[in-house]
């Protein structure tokens, strides 16, 4: 009993001690690889909070979210990040007056539709723009149904206000570094938390297996769907992932390129930690199904 | 925090260290994040002891927060220095087949006798190239073996397009070499393709091409462990 328990322990070491590896090596390379554009994220929020007077944005924009959340979204083309920079920078507009439901369909079209995200999808599906032209559509789609789902549904208690609120400083140099500063440590903790998460998942659970549901249209877009939120690839390099999950049909990889800048567990964990928990226990899942959704209806219809 | 954290980004971006968990691209926009975080922290001592939390009680303009998390990377990186992926990653994923189906480019000329190539070019003319583009040439290919199912090995590298968690396996099956190979050697392999006919659409295939080897030589791992090519070209 005693040997066999000794020997099954000895066995388990030296089973785990390479997966351990790969769990560092995992968790270790998305933080490196968030960290950049963590940066830019914080540096555009400070900016924000630096040199944009509050409530200045609040009346430059459409007042009604019908008309303010799609300009919001395509809005999200401009900031050429990953989605790591896109959660502090919507909580900084959100904080300085922008309507909740526009601030999260930027929140959720930056990541996806940016132009360095479109052009390395066109470089991973050469000869076939209709992907790229799908890519957009359906997660345009996606963050003005969320964000339009959200100005009907939300409710504003259910954002923490208080995580994002500005720290005033004397000076416009002061604001600007203390907003940085507060931003970075607080997104970037709960980075740490996600990349964790994805590293486990990563490394312990077998990916073969997912091959099996290939041949199932539906299946096989819901098993992707939840490859992305596990994965948590950088959007600048999902579509080249897609691209070689070649077992899998077309549709079902948009959802995957749909869902993965929109929710996965490293965004759930930074949008913890920037909007507090009963937002993103309510935001994610809802975010899930709406970006499957759109991505399938698009899918059939362009591809 | 921030301290730390900067000085340990500008060291990878200026560091060979880095290569084992992103491509090399990302190297100066992670140096600059460095600087931008250091200057942050010296803005931040220079302005000696920080304003009072706020008195709600949450006070987060103030405290760290969720940011003394940010210490664990920085603690596995210099406590553990975990290594680029190998072996045993590799064995955990299905076989991937590179390229579209189609024709492929003409082979490279030929260095020293043969044609120096990726294992990821490799991998994809073998399965998909309609015009047999490797059938006859000898070809020299470099990765790291890793155990295959009938005794002999597989040589594998992986390919990286962003960083480590996007990294892919490609794997051929080495044969005709008499030596047996540990797990993570780094060999230069010399041989021909094995022909088999060409996949014509892309199928969820457990195959994996083969290598006939005429020179098999250990040499030292590479600087930079992964592939970085897209379809290998």
């Amino acid at each position: 009993m005693v040997v066999a328990l000794g020997s099954r322990s000895l066995l388990a070491d030296a089973v785990d001690h390479p997966a351990l590896q790969t769990w560092s090596t995992i968790f270790v390379s998305i933080v490196i690889q968030a960290l950049p554009f963590l940066v830019l994220g914080v540096l555009v929020s400070g900016a924000l909070a630096a040199l944009v007077p509050a409530g200045w944005l609040a009346r430059a924009l459409p007042r009604r979210d019908a008309v303010a959340v799609p300009a919001a979204g395509l809005a999200g083309a401009v900031l050429p990040g990953c989605e790591c920079a896109s959660v502090p920078v919507a909580a900084r507009l959100r904080e300085r007056g922008v309507r909740p439901a526009a601030a999260l369909a930027f929140m959720l079209a930056a990541p996806a539709i940016n132009p360095v995200v479109l052009v390395a999808t066109a470089v991973a599906f050469p000869g076939r723009p209709e992907v790229v032209a799908a890519r957009f559509l359906a997660s345009l789609l996606t963050s003005v149904v969320v964000g339009l789902v959200w100005s009907r549904l939300g409710r504003d208690e259910w954002i923490d206000r208080a995580r994002s609120r500005l720290v005033e400083g004397d000076t416009r140099w002061q604001s600007f570094g203390q907003t940085v500063r507060a931003d970075f440590l607080q997104a970037g903790g709960w980075l740490v938390v996600g990349a964790m998460a994805a590293a486990t998942l990563q490394a312990f659970v077998p990916r073969p297996l997912l091959d099996a549901v290939a041949g199932n249209y539906l299946l096989a877009a819901l098993c992707l769907g939840l490859l992305a939120v596990a994965l948590a690839i950088c959007s600048e390099a999902d579509a080249f992932v897609a691209a070689s999950l070649r077992q899998f049909p077309l549709d079902a990889r948009l959802v995957f390129l749909v869902v993965g800048p929109a929710v996965d567990v490293k965004l759930v964990a930074m949008q913890v930690g920037v909007f507090g928990r009963r937002f993103a226990v309510r935001f994610a899942p809802l975010t899930f199904a709406v970006a499957v959704v759109c991505a399938l209806l698009v899918g059939r219809w362009l591809l | 925090m921030l301290l730390v954290v900067g000085a340990t980004a500008l060291w990878l971006g200026l560091s060979d260290a880095s290569l084992a968990y992103v491509r090399a691209a990302l190297r100066p926009p992670l140096a600059a994040s460095g600087v931008v975080l250091l200057l942050l922290a010296a803005a931040t001592l220079r302005a000696g002891p920080r304003p009072r939390p706020a008195p709600d009680g949450h006070g987060h303009g103030g405290r760290l927060g969720a940011g003394w998390l940010l210490i664990l990377p920085v603690l596995v990186l210099l406590l553990v220095a975990p290594p680029a992926l190998g072996s045993y990653a590799a064995s955990r994923q299905a076989p991937r087949g590179g390229g579209p189906v189609g024709t492929f480019p003409p082979l490279a000329d030929p260095v020293d006798g043969a044609v120096p190539m990726t294992v990821t070019e490799f991998v994809g003319r073998a399965l998909y190239d309609q015009r047999r583009s490797l059938q006859g040439a000898r070809v020299r290919v470099l990765g790291f073996a890793t155990p295959g199912d009938e005794g002999g090995y597989r040589l594998a590298r992986f390919n990286v397009f962003c960083c480590a968690a996007d990294a892919e396996a490609y794997e051929l099956v080495v044969r005709g070499d008499p030596s047996p190979r540990q797990p993570d050697q780094w060999l230069l392999v010399e041989g021909r393709w094995l022909p088999e006919p060409p996949l014509t659409r892309i199928a969820p295939s457990s195959r994996r091409p083969v290598l006939v080897a005429e020179s098999v030589t250990p040499v030292r791992p590479p600087t930079d462990r992964y592939e970085h090519s897209l379809y290998g070209i």
